[in-house]
């Protein structure tokens, strides 16, 4: 505990430097403005910059990578309560009390409570990271294969249901097919190189980064560009900075917002989109009955829950990479892939081989919390110009930082084929309803998958008991298989006879 | 999407998913068995492409089963819906868009970026931009502030990249 302490001060001693908070504020005011900017999201924001930061050290460039997560997380709120449109599908819930405040000319006050929520909700996140994660690395040290294979089977199924509600089927189609593309090339164990079809570049496997960039950037530029144009509401932008009392009052909804949308964070690939949506609806049915009638009509309580939850997401989606390498949000997936094209190798073993990294994360997550919320009160009717910029103008600029980005990590021109197939392929399955998130996390889970299912089978000979009889291997199994069930038609049903029947009397 | 319009979509993909699923595992099975090497049969490199080709499968079935409960096969699909789609705005900006994206990354490689990038800006903003029943110094300004974005775009991007970053350009 001490010595965590310790390590944390030390780390918070070693960011106080000119370097580290330039480096902070300029890349979390970009991600304030690209989080604005609808079409443009957290993850694309974090892949582009994970190009520029190549050439970095790991700890400067991680830094930048988080900045830019918070940043842009929390900038969509600008544009969820200006347009009605949220800035990244973290914002979505944000709109829903965030727009009506602003008609009402409370455009000012919205964003400071915005502001304030994310900031609250990142510290909230930020000491759960710092006291959760070396107890979750050391408790990660025990899984075997078998804990592994369930760990990546179970990630795919929640994600799927989470991001899918309407239809988990089409989450759980788009997690396998994830899995499936990460099959392709050279495997880990006998080196056997699979559907490359003499394709040298094939060989290679596909990319996470080109793949993300694309299922996340040119799929956006593609629905984006489909509608012409959109309003920016011309609110008089009032008073920022927030009043003590909206935050005293509502201080249980923070707090309940806080631990909810790190917990959601933590759940692999579910993200911040679920955590808002989640804390908002939370809000909502635990709100008196006189603030419960002014949601969605421009509740504060409704605005501060949705932006605390997001924003507690983003250090809860960063525990899972650390701890066990599997990522809690879509953003969180590309700092992974940074963080090992870095050197970093998170997983049960960073407590052994890097164990300050941890602490060190922390410092970076409470540095660019403090920069979000200092440009957040700033800088506001200035920036709120970035959003009259038209998209057929920003697009293109956009897609050329997309084809740059896939094109930098490996010099290869495969890698923009790669990406615009993505792009393509994620811009027809959204149409249909299909998540990308699930998708994605497919990719980065196929390798544990296989080699662990492959790996436990070989130990086991072949026999199957251990799957099921190992103690985390049988709660992770049970609640994978609850979650399926959960969605059939059957089980509604019965949820819902057993919901109709009339209570006996006491 | 309408609900009509998303059972359609789910009986085409479902089709696909499971073509795609069968050949995946087809292709997984054809993989080598390792055992002739002295090493277990379960370490195979088909293994876990089978599963989970055989799992993409199973779920384009469910799908499949699904969509034909909902659209008793009947998909409705004549000249005048397929014809009222295309003339869609919304068809014809995202076809721009695609085609132009697509014809930039082709185009990569085989002509210096800076020129194929400011060529692309410029196609795209006028693609969007341009009206031919407006006023020709309307048109103009336009065309001239679509020069303008893409040199400067090119430009820095070209030189941020290369210069101060240190990142190869295509």
């Amino acid at each position: 505990m001490f010595e965590g302490i310790e390590l944390f001060g030390k780390a918070i001693i070693g960011f106080l430097n000119f370097r580290n908070i330039f480096d902070a504020l300029w890349s979390t005011q970009l991600g304030i403005i690209i989080g604005m900017l609808p079409g443009l999201t957290a993850t694309m924001g974090v892949a582009l910059l994970t190009t520029l930061t190549f050439n970095m050290s790991a700890n400067n460039a991680i830094l930048i990578l988080i900045c830019m997560y918070v940043g842009a997380i929390y900038g969509g709120s600008r544009s969820a309560i200006l347009l009605n449109i949220p800035g990244t599908p973290a914002n979505a819930a944000t709109t829903v009390d965030g727009f009506p405040l602003a008609k009402q000319g409370l455009a000012g006050r919205a964003i400071g409570i915005a502001t304030t929520g994310s900031f609250l909700g990142s510290m909230i996140g930020m000491v759960a990271m710092a006291l959760f994660t070396p107890l979750i690395g050391s408790v990660a040290l025990k899984f075997q294969s078998f804990e592994f294979f369930w760990f990546a089977v179970f990630g795919i199924v929640i994600c799927g249901n989470l991001t899918a509600p309407k239809d988990p089927l089409k989450g759980w189609i788009a997690g396998f097919i994830g899995l499936f593309v990460a099959m392709i090339g050279m495997e880990g164990i006998h080196a056997h190189v699979r559907y490359s079809f003499g394709n040298t570049d094939l060989s290679g496997g596909i990319a996470l980064i080109p793949a993300m960039v694309g299922a996340f950037g040119l799929a956006e530029i593609i629905t984006v560009m489909r509608f012409s144009t959109y309003e920016v509401v011309k609110a008089k932008i009032d008073r920022v900075i927030p009043r003590l009392t909206d935050i005293t009052r509502y201080w249980k909804t923070i707090v309940r917002s806080g631990i909810v949308g790190t917990i959601i964070g933590a759940i692999p690939g579910v993200g911040e989109d679920i955590a808002a949506w989640v804390s908002y609806d939370m809000a909502k049915r635990s709100a008196k009955p006189e603030e419960k009638e002014k949601f969605g009509k421009g509740s504060i309580e409704g605005l501060l829950a949705a932006e605390t939850g997001n924003n507690a997401c983003v250090p809860g989606a960063i525990i899972p990479v650390l701890t066990l390498a599997i990522p809690g949000s879509a953003p969180a997936a590309v700092l992974l892939g940074a963080m090992l094209i870095h050197g970093v190798r998170p997983g049960p073993l960073i407590m052994v081989e890097f164990p300050t990294f941890i602490y060190e994360v922390v410092a970076m997550v409470l540095l660019s919390t403090v920069a979000m919320f200092v440009l957040g009160l700033s800088l506001v009717r200035s920036l709120v110009k970035v959003l009259t910029i038209p998209r057929q103008r920003l697009m293109p600029i956009i897609f050329v930082l997309c084809v740059v980005g896939s094109f930098a990590i490996q010099a290869r021109l495969f890698d923009v084929g790669v990406m615009v197939f993505f792009g393509l392929l994620g811009f027809f399955l959204r149409e249909m309803d299909y998540p990308m998130a699930p998708l994605v996390l497919g990719i980065i889970l196929g390798d544990i998958l296989d080699k662990n299912l492959r790996r436990s089978l070989v130990l086991s000979n072949g026999d199957l008991t251990p799957f099921f009889t190992r103690p985390i291997c049988l709660a992770i199994f049970l609640v994978t298989v609850f979650i399926i069930v959960s969605r059939t038609r059957w089980f509604t049903a019965l949820t819902g006879k057993f919901r109709r029947s009339p209570r006996p009397a006491a | 999407m309408t609900e009509k319009n998303m059972a359609r979509a789910d009986f085409f993909t479902a089709l696909v998913l499971i073509i795609f699923g069968v050949t995946a595992a087809v292709l997984a099975f054809q993989m080598p068995h390792v055992t002739a090497r002295g090493q277990s049969p379960y370490s195979a490199p088909g293994l876990v492409p089978f599963l989970l080709g055989a799992t993409i499968a199973l779920l384009g079935l469910v799908l499949l089963y699904r969509s034909i409960k909902r659209t008793h096969l009947h998909f409705g699909i004549n000249r005048e819906s397929a014809g009222r789609f295309f003339r869609e705005e919304g068809t014809r900006r995202m076809g721009v868009t695609i085609l132009v994206c697509l014809l930039y990354t082709l185009a990569l490689g085989k002509l210096p970026f800076p020129i194929i990038t400011f060529l692309f800006v410029c196609a795209f903003i006028l693609a969007f931009e341009i009206d031919r029943k407006a006023p020709r110094e309307k048109m103009v300004r336009t065309i001239v502030f679509a020069v303008i974005l893409a040199v400067c775009t090119s430009a820095v991007i070209t030189g941020v990249f290369q210069y101060v970053f240190l990142v190869n350009l295509p």
